[in-house]
């Protein structure tokens, strides 16, 4: 019978799996129900036995659990044919996605190994790391940022009850896809920018 | 301005109480957080350590069995009869996929070993796991204040050694029978690059000690502090850079430790330390040492009175030789008190390495029948065309709650060589060493 955290783990790579066929050609084409229904049967199908594994147990084996945050972004992705998609495109998400580029230039360094100071293990349960995140989480809510307040308490959460395997608050806020992501997704946003202020008339 | 709707409003103060929720959890799991602990000195540290015989007693022997297959990176545990349980890998070579870990017991009484037999295997791994597994290596034990035994182990998904995270098994009869394997997270990086070697030691509120290197990009030492239900509650950084590897714990007070390190890259070849006189609250810089590496791990012990027993390849280069020191000075200056192996220029064609191979097994062990086969074994796995390397590597030692002392090695990556001495042989060597030169 498979631990609690590796169902959970696996489904966070199932979704993620059946969320990226929204990227296929021809998947926006498709009616709303036909698409809830090839991302059903893509997220089933990763978790059905075939052998000795599961397939998304291969993929799990390479990347590890994947933080809430990608989750939640996934979610965003899969949810937006469904949603009011205001809140997902505005620049709301832009603040989450430069939140999390900015941490991840400071922390993925450190934590592999430049410098003596390693910043994951503040993850193990520091008081301080912990109030500094409610800190951060109430200013975005007061100031509206939904998405990020959303991605750290659910974050948050899933770390104090043991969603993951992992005892590491860091690994439920953050994980490499979302950090190569919100830098790509970043990047993309400041040169459409210049683009379009050198577009503009003097 | 737009006048936010009912449901918006909503939507904002359930967010609300959904951070209301996660931090009132996440500080409630904070306050219940282990605080910082002291060291635990060794069982072997009280004064009352003796040693079974106060006879000098020196006993050589292999621990593995098996022949014409790669057998590495050994470790030691004492059960809590007294008997010394052995974990190692074996496979077709090393890295491959049929690599599984090992283990013997060792009867001091009678001064034999139990066959050996496979505990974990790769495929049996990978479906605990719930995760695609390509190998797995270096097994290190513990056993906790509850008499569990912890064997933690490597596992590598991606790439190379650098990609490998650790695994536990648990066993609650002292190694006959063991649970099924978790995984432990403590990488952000998907989890890569944690290795494992040195000896786990306690802390004073019965959580564990484990050391462990990163090699992914930069090789650093770290310190991993586990409770007794498996949970990671710390991680430590004892160096940082690109020349660090496998740290060695020698705990010499509840508040001081030195740590050795294997060097590596383009570092001198020496061994590099840090020490921490506060239960690592705080390493110091590091530093190379006096001792001799060549790039090649390192093992050693705290004995009662306070000086360190380290055995090493206390060469620059190559592992033909394996050397017994010990530092009366907290490590500042060391003695070779016995030369456990020594095949400095030695002829490396197949024939004479294959026959002085066999020599050396029957040394080891007079009750071997064909130690040719060992000759044969050594030669599998050490030469490569016309050129033969010998290989004395990874040791492993520990002291035994009566004193005694237990240490295995690498044997031409074709056995586990163990070898068992008393305190008495060892004031004996040191006796002979007084006049030794220092390193």
């Amino acid at each position: 019978m498979p631990n609690f955290t590796d169902l959970t783990g696996l489904a966070g790579v199932a979704s993620a799996t059946a969320a990226s066929m929204l990227l296929l050609p021809g998947i926006g084409k498709l009616s709303r129900p036909r698409r809830a229904l090839l991302l059903g049967a893509v997220f089933v199908l990763m978790l059905m036995p075939f052998g000795a594994m599961p397939p998304a147990a291969y993929v799990r084996g390479m990347t590890g659990d994947l933080s809430i945050t990608t989750l939640v972004l996934l979610c965003c992705a899969m949810l937006r044919p469904w949603c009011d998609d205001v809140a997902l495109r505005d620049k709301r998400r832009l603040a989450l996605l430069g939140l999390i580029a900015l941490t991840s230039i400071a922390f993925y360094p450190m934590a592999l190994g430049v410098g003596t100071y390693d910043p994951y293990q503040l993850g193990y349960g520091n008081l301080p790391f912990v109030v500094a995140l409610l800190l951060i989480v109430l200013a975005a809510w007061l100031r509206g940022y939904a998405l990020i307040t959303l991605c750290i308490a659910l974050g948050t959460l899933a770390w104090a009850v043991g969603w993951y395997e992992s005892d590491n608050l860091w690994d439920y806020l953050i994980d490499p896809f979302a950090a190569i992501y919100a830098l790509a997704a970043i990047m993309i946003s400041a040169v459409r920018m210049l683009l379009k202020l050198r577009g503009r008339p003097h | 301005m737009m006048i936010p709707s009912a449901r918006q409003k909503m939507t904002r103060y359930l967010l609300l109480l959904l951070v209301a929720i996660a931090f009132g959890a996440a500080l409630y799991k904070v306050a219940h957080h282990p605080g910082a602990a002291l060291f635990q000195m060794p069982a072997n540290s009280a004064g009352e350590a003796q040693s079974g015989s106060a006879r000098p007693e020196f006993h050589t022997d292999f621990a593995s069995t098996q022949q014409n297959i790669s057998t590495h990176a050994a470790s030691l545990v004492e059960l809590g009869d007294g008997r010394i349980r052995a974990f190692w890998f074996a496979g077709s070579h090393e890295g491959a996929p049929d690599v599984v870990i090992r283990t013997a017991v060792f009867d001091p009484v009678k001064n034999t070993w139990s066959p050996e037999r496979s505990i974990v295997n790769r495929v049996d791994t990978e479906r605990a796991l719930l995760r695609y597994v390509k190998k797995i290596g270096n097994p290190v034990a513990q056993r906790a204040p509850d008499g569990k035994l912890w064997l933690y182990y490597v596992t590598v998904s991606l790439g190379g050694w650098g990609g490998s995270s650790i695994t536990a098994v648990t066993s609650t009869d002292d190694g006959t029978t063991w649970s099924s394997p978790r995984r432990l997270i403590t990488s952000p990086f998907i989890n890569i690059s944690t290795l494992i070697k040195g000896t786990p030691f306690l802390y004073s509120d019965g959580t564990m000690g484990l050391p462990e290197y990163h090699e992914f990009i930069g090789k650093f030492g770290e310190l991993l502090r586990i409770d007794n239900s498996g949970r990671i509650i710390a991680k430590q950084r004892l160096s940082d850079g690109k020349s660090t590897l496998q740290p060695v714990v020698l705990i010499t007070s509840p508040q001081r430790a030195l740590v050795l390190m294997r060097r590596s890259g383009n570092s001198p070849s020496r061994v590099i330390s840090t020490a921490t006189d506060d239960a690592g609250q705080h390493w110091s810089k590091t530093m190379p040492t006096a001792l001799d590496n060549p790039d090649a791990a390192i093992s050693g012990v705290v004995l009662p009175d306070g000086r360190m027993l380290v055995v090493l390849n206390n060469i620059e280069d190559g592992r033909a030789a394996l050397s017994l020191v010990v530092s009366a000075d907290g490590g500042v200056s060391w003695k070779t008190v016995y030369q456990l192996e020594e095949q400095r220029g030695q002829p490396t064609d197949p024939v004479h390495f294959g026959q002085i191979s066999a020599e050396l097994a029957k040394a080891t062990d007079a009750g071997i029948t064909d130690a040719s086969a060992y000759g044969k074994s050594a030669q599998r796995n050490k030469c490569v065309a016309q050129h033969c390397d010998f290989e004395f590597s990874y040791p492993y030692l520990i002291q035994a709650r009566n004193g005694d002392f237990d240490l295995v090695y690498t044997w031409n990556r074709s056995f586990i060589k163990h070898v068992r001495f008393n305190r008495a042989w060892l004031d004996q060597r040191m006796e002979k060493s007084k006049n030794a030169e220092l390193h």
